[in-house]
């Protein structure tokens, strides 16, 4: 006997929690693209999306966010911090590859000087992660030795049921443990078992693409040019990837009053790294691509232990010109057969 | 932090004397800074700026920095006024193990507005100049104008312990000039110092760099005795916004100092 | 013969004899029904060229990457009727010399591929003024009339939500081929014109000033509402807007070469006279 949460009693719980303090956020389409949000009832929740077209990054690392306020007088300045907004949440209904992203940005924002911005979100939220039954040809989960199962940065895992009348619960970490005591009552025991996983085809031999990358060799490899040719530098690809981390600080505001922000900023850009010179380390389009494509696989996991992808596909799926990690992988497989 | 001082050094170029406000401030600043490392200078509504600290880790009263006015931030930093307020974050980064230099010959070479990062070593080292041996400074710029802490240029040029060569860029010389005309990298080879039982320590423009490295190759230095800075992009300054690595090195945390060795297993093109 | 057929025997031979460097056009995309800009420089290619109704992207932005027709060689490339109006105007806004160009024109009528006679940018003249008659884009759009319907209010509270999704990768903009500007007015910030987060008055900034700078240049291919990851109906701003220049000064972006910018000519009988 297994424990089951029906989705009819989904309802429940949402209201439940509610209750017990925390505010629900789950997969919604609103205005016309799906995200995710904060809910009153468990209709407004899409579950059957295959994944949401923004990632799952937004609720910890939001797209432009205050870090300061100041006020300048006559002799004094006055500044106010802002800190996150704080509050338990339940994000129900990530997918594996969005809740394995924030794990894997952990270290990232964890090393030396720890982000309190990043932190506070990580700590007050529990992940409710969905098994995926289905896929589409974008996804790549298993390409990077994750699955449509994984737990890694979920606290409860569900697997949804063969009858689809809900699904099976794993509980995963202390905090999904303590935050389905809230609904302790509501999940029952029960015999069901679970649909069979989505098929998720192994798109490139990822430790050969890797050593690939890491061959210093390969670095002025004529393959960079040629793969990014029609890269347009837009940067969607990094803005809707949830593991894409990085940022810009910009002042707003006049001598007076205003606000010191953090906006998502992104290595696809020319101004990302251009010096005031004019000198900039990387100054064409392939530049900046190898470094999406080393900083993901070569550099990161030198320094983390482990890549700066989950295999989602957002990258290659929203791409206007159908580029993407995906066939970057691919092709240097291929090289280094 | 307080501007209690300023100075023109060269067209464009301007030293800032800052005080911090807040006693406890100025002590753990002093306690952690050493020489190399840098700070986020800024003024609100504006933004933040990296620079190095250019004043010595061995003076302790004040920090200053050294800037060109090129952009946003520079230009409101070279518009503020003695009393005015800016904000600072630092110091950030690694080192100049100076430690280490302690009975070994000092090379510095330095082009253009790179002497603040140089001149803190500097003078770092000639406050406790007993510590090393020979100290030569080859230092050049576009122009004459364009030399900064000509005060202090002066003051290395009398004294007898310390080897000064000056230059500047073919041109850019006036009818009195006294010393060398050519570039860095050139000068550098005529001078020839020996690299025995020397380190080596350069800033400069990326440009500068790259043709210096070379010359010191062709005299002889061991890459890991030479150390140098680099100038990345930065934003956050510990480690998160991703805008300063080359390859897998933050240089806001593992730099700004490097050594030639060091800087040769980075990607070259990505500099 | 097919007209894909034809373009790639035709694209083999200025290939091969040398009268082109390189041919862009589309190949397969990852998925069936995806076209991706190719770039072929070599005869034995030219099979992975494919037209099709799935090739819609404008091709004419990669005409003026950095360097790419700074030899003088020549270069074809697939374009659709917007994609010449683009060419156009690229041209008449000094950014290339169409001369340089082999246009393999095309065009997609319900689901047929139409091939469209012509190598250079002047013999598509007849094409493009019977666009000008047909009213391209999006004007028959049920959104668009929905939007047309709604009172003031409520169109602004519509593109509220529909800005606040703006992440400021501004994809919109380096889709498109008219957005060549090396510095954007986003990037420049001595001072900064355009707030560079993505909060709502950062959003309204951008989209605004990017509606206003294509104002009378935009072709409306589409591509930047294509590229727009989060759903923003950025065609029907570009529409709207070239509705209203060519109701106010008759004037349809892209008809020649030498056509003058809308926006930045002036005429002696204009009904304003406050720029003189
Ligand atoms: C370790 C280190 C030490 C340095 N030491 C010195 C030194 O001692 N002296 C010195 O003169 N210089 C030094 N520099 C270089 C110095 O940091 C730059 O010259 C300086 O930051 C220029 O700032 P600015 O605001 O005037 O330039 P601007 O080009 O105006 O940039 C303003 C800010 O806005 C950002 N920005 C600019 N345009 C955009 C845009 N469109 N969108 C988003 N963001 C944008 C920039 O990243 C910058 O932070 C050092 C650099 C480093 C990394
Ligand atoms: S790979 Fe695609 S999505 Fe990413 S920057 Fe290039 S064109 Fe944009
Ligand atoms: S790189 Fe692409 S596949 Fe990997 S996590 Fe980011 S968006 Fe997803
Ligand atoms: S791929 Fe680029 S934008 Fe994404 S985390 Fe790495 S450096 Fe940053
Ligand atoms: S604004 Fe959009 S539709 Fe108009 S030319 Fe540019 S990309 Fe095409
Ligand atoms: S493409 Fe869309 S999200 Fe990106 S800047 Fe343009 S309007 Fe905003
Ligand atoms: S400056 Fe932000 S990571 Fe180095």
């Amino acid at each position: 006997m297994t424990k089951i949460l029906f989705s009819d009693k989904l309802d429940n719980c949402v209201e439940r929690w509610k209750k017990a303090g925390f505010s629900v956020i789950g997969p919604v389409q609103r205005n016309n693209i799906s995200t995710y949000a904060a809910v009153e009832r468990a209709a407004e929740l899409d579950l059957g999306l295959i994944l949401t077209e923004r990632s799952i990054k937004e609720l910890f690392f939001p797209q432009s966010e205050p870090m300061l306020q100041y006020t300048i007088k006559k002799d004094s300045i006055e500044t106010k911090d802002f800190l996150p907004p704080s509050g338990q949440r339940i994000i129900f209904g990530a997918r594996p590859c969005d809740a394995s992203g924030m794990a894997i940005d952990d270290p990232l924002f964890g090393w030396d000087y720890k982000d309190e911005y990043w932190f506070q979100r990580r700590n007050e939220s529990v992940i409710v992660t969905i098994a995926c039954t289905q896929s589409d040809d974008f996804c790549m989960c298993t390409s990077l030795k994750l699955a449509p199962d994984s737990t890694k940065g979920s606290d409860i895992l569900l697997r949804p049921l063969e009858n689809k009348r809900g699904w099976l619960v794993e509980e995963i970490t202390d905090r999904g443990r303590d935050a389905f005591k809230a609904i302790a009552d509501i999940v029952q025991e029960s015999a069901d078992t679970a649909a069979p996983l989505a098929v998720v085809e192994k798109k490139f031999d990822l430790d050969r693409s890797v050593a690939w990358l890491q061959n210093p060799e390969n670095f002025e490899s004529r393959f960079w040019k040629e793969i990014s040719m029609r890269c347009i530098g837009c940067a969607s690809c990094t803005f809707l990837c949830p593991t894409c981390h990085c940022f810009d600080i910009q002042d707003e505001g006049d001598t007076y009053s205003g606000m010191r922000r953090k906006n998502w900023d992104s290595c696809s850009f020319a101004l990302f790294t251009m010096h005031t010179s004019g000198h900039n380390p990387r100054s064409t389009q392939s530049a900046r691509w190898r470094q999406r494509i080393m900083h993901k696989f070569n550099y990161f996991p030198g320094k983390f232990s482990v890549n700066s992808c989950s295999g989602c596909g957002r990258c290659s799926r929203q791409c206007p010109v159908d580029m993407g990690i995906t066939e970057t992988l691919q092709e240097i497989s291929k090289l280094s057969q | 932090m307080k501007i209690v001082a300023r100075h023109d050094e060269a067209p464009g170029v301007r030293t800032l004397r800052l005080e911090f406000q807040n006693p406890a401030d100025h002590d753990s600043f002093m306690e952690t800074y050493r020489t190399g490392m840098f700070g986020l200078y800024g003024v609100y509504g504006e933004g933040e700026s990296t620079f190095c600290v250019a004043s010595p880790e061995t003076r302790k009263e004040y920090i200053e920095c050294t800037f060109r006015q090129s952009g946003r931030v520079t230009s409101a930093l070279a518009n503020a006024d003695i009393g005015d307020l800016i904000t600072f974050r630092g110091p950030y980064g690694n080192r100049f193990p100076i430690e280490e230099f302690h009975g070994k010959n000092l090379l510095f070479i330095s082009g253009g507005i790179a002497l603040p990062p140089t001149r803190s070593v500097i003078w770092s080292c000639l406050d406790q100049r007993e510590k090393f041996g020979k100290v030569t400074i080859v230092y050049g710029a576009r122009t004459v104008a364009d030399l900064v802490y000509k005060h202090e240029l002066e003051e290395w040029l009398e004294r007898s312990d310390v080897e000064l060569v000056l230059t500047v860029d073919p041109g850019g010389e006036s009818p009195d000039w006294k010393h060398r005309i050519g570039f860095v990298p050139t000068v550098l080879e005529e001078a020839a110092p020996s690299p025995d039982n020397c380190i080596a320590v350069i800033c400069g423009p990326p440009i500068m760099i790259k043709f210096t490295l070379i010359s010191l190759k062709k005299l002889g230095f061991d890459e890991a005795n030479v150390y140098t800075t680099l100038e990345n992009r930065m934003k956050c300054g510990v480690g998160k916004c991703g805008r300063c690595n080359v390859g897998s090195v933050y240089v806001c945390k593992e730099g700004p100092v490097f050594t030639a060795a060091e800087v040769s297993r980075m990607p070259a093109s990505d500099l | 013969m097919s007209i894909e057929e034809q373009y790639r025997t035709r694209a083999k031979e200025l290939l091969a004899g040398g009268a082109v460097k390189m041919v862009i056009g589309y190949g397969k995309g990852t998925t069936g029904e995806r076209r991706r800009p190719i770039f072929i420089t070599s005869p034995d290619e030219v099979e992975r060229l494919v037209l099709d109704e799935a090739c819609i992207t404008n091709l004419s932005g990669y005409l003026v990457s950095e360097g790419l027709l700074s030899d003088e060689k020549r270069v074809a490339v697939f374009l659709r009727p917007e994609g010449v109006r683009a060419v156009n105007i690229l041209a008449a806004e000094s950014q290339l010399d169409s001369d340089q160009l082999v246009i393999f024109g095309f065009d997609v009528v319900g689901n047929e591929i139409k091939a469209l006679k012509g190598i250079h940018v002047e013999e598509f003249a007849d094409v493009i003024e019977s666009l000008k008659e047909s009213a391209p884009g999006v004007a028959k759009e049920l959104l668009l009339e929905k939007i047309e319907s709604m009172s003031p209010q409520e169109r602004f509270s519509y593109w509220q939500g529909e800005f606040a999704k703006c992440i400021k990768c501004y994809a919109c903009r380096q889709a498109c081929p008219m957005c060549y500007c090396r510095r954007c007015i986003v990037d420049s910030n001595q001072p900064q014109w355009v707030n560079t987060s993505s909060h709502s008055l950062g959003n309204f900034e951008w989209n605004i000033v990017r509606a206003f700078h294509l104002s009378g240049r935009c072709v409306e291919c589409g591509n930047c509402d294509r590229a727009c990851p989060v759903n923003i109906p950025l065609r029907l701003i570009n529409h709207r807007m070239a509705e209203e220049v060519l109701g106010t000064f008759d004037h349809f972006a892209g008809t020649s070469k030498t056509q003058e910018p809308v926006l930045a000519s002036f005429k002696k009988d204009d009904s304003e006279t406050f720029i003189l």
